[in-house]
């Protein structure tokens, strides 16, 4: 144990201040997360509202896994729940075309062929991207993201395979 | 270009595949140029993920969440103003904490039979007001413990005067939260000394954290 786990005792006891301390250490990762998984709206009120629910959820966090593993899980819920509500996120699974894949490939006549890696990204449709984001970039199993997403382990696979596929033409930029 | 093959080519480099369509791949990759560049981009894909940077947000969102849960925001001046205190100045706000909190559990106990308990001006947590679930919670333990273990070996490090000053407000700390455990015994379902105690042992493990830190930085 370390300074952190001091840190989530004092905050589970009421102490802001070492609240703040978990806050500054774990916001990069977790905003990182936010704003690749929601493509609309704002990441920085989702990123928040992940925070003020970490604080209301503390007196559950039993210490079986490691704080920023907890955070991390509950930060995927609060999008996952979040990405309901948020216009523009309403594409199902299985509804992603392969056309869009294409335009986030960047063919050659394309105005998106001088996209970066990130913003291919974004450009994902919403069911590759979160697989991929869960999978690839957070190390999630296909299992996890299954249940997670309310899919069967073979979609989160196939779409797996699509994201990296579209995404393969802008590993240069 | 894609074949058959095409489709697997992720589930083979997440090792995915069963080991009959793994014989099967790798015999068909020597002979077909397009599964072999396909599934090295791929792999610089999944490399190209993980590697990516997380930032934080280009605001600091602090306050606003400080504002939600409803603890005090500190700004960046007082964050380092606070790290700058020496452990000398840290353990005497403690020992005049103590003293001071000590005396009122003092006083508390003293009372006439009867006389309605002292009331706390500080509205405590839900945690705070039940100390047995604070003071039972074995990462509480493991944590000091912790904190002692890194103090002790990071002991060498400090002048013996700083050490003695340490030692000597652990110990008046420690004596603390014995009575207010003996006075508990007594009173389990005095809020005060609830809440007493619980800041007695906060008080505790912010000290350690603090010289555990000293401690450690002067390597």
């Amino acid at each position: 144990m370390d300074a952190e786990a001091a840190d989530v005792a004092l905050a589970q006891s009421g102490d802001g201040r070492a609240f703040e301390r978990l806050y500054r250490t774990h916001v990069p990762r977790i905003h990182g997360l936010v704003r690749r998984m929601i493509s609309t709206g704002e990441p920085e009120d989702v990123t928040q509202d992940v925070f003020v629910r970490a604080w209301e959820k503390l007196h559950t966090f039993r210490g079986e896994a490691a704080f920023g593993t907890w955070l991390h899980r509950l930060a995927v819920n609060v999008i996952l729940a979040k990405r309901k509500t948020l216009g523009g996120e309403r594409r199902r699974f299985g509804e992603d075309s392969g056309e869009m894949l294409e335009r986030v490939a960047g063919r050659e006549r394309e105005p998106e062929h001088g996209i970066d890696f990130e913003e291919a990204l974004r450009r994902l449709p919403d069911g590759a991207r979160q697989v991929f984001i869960l999978h690839d970039v957070q190390g999630y199993r296909h299992e996890e993201i299954a249940k997670l997403l309310g899919v069967v382990p073979g979609t989160s696979k196939s779409q797996l395979h699509h994201a990296r596929m579209a995404l393969r033409r802008n590993l240069e930029r | 270009m894609s074949d058959r093959w095409t489709d697997r080519l992720s589930e083979y480099l997440d090792g995915e595949l069963g080991a009959a369509d793994v014989a099967a791949l790798e015999a068909h990759l020597p002979s077909c140029a397009d599964c072999q560049a396909t599934l090295e981009q791929l792999r610089r894909v999944v490399a190209r993920a993980q590697a990516l940077d997380d930032r934080p947000p280009t605001t600091d969102l602090w306050p606003a969440i400080a504002r939600h849960v409803g603890v005090v925001s500190l700004d960046a001046r007082r964050a380092r103003r606070r790290l700058s205190f020496t452990v000398p100045q840290l353990a005497a706000a403690a020992v005049a904490l103590t003293l001071l909190s000590a005396g009122s559990a003092w006083l508390l106990l003293r009372r006439p039979a009867g006389a309605p308990p002292s009331q706390s001006t500080t509205t405590p947590s839900p945690i705070l007001t039940n100390v047995g679930t604070y003071e039972a919670n074995p990462r509480y333990a493991a944590a000091v413990a912790d904190l002692e273990r890194v103090l002790a070996q990071g002991r060498s490090r400090l002048d013996t005067a700083t050490v003695r000053v340490i030692e000597k407000n652990l110990g008046i700390i420690d004596r603390a939260i014995r009575d207010a455990q003996s006075a508990l015994a007594a009173d389990p379902a005095n809020s005060y000394l609830n809440l007493h105690l619980a800041q007695e042992m906060r008080r505790k493990l912010e000290l350690l954290r603090q010289a555990a830190a000293l401690a450690g930085a002067r390597t």
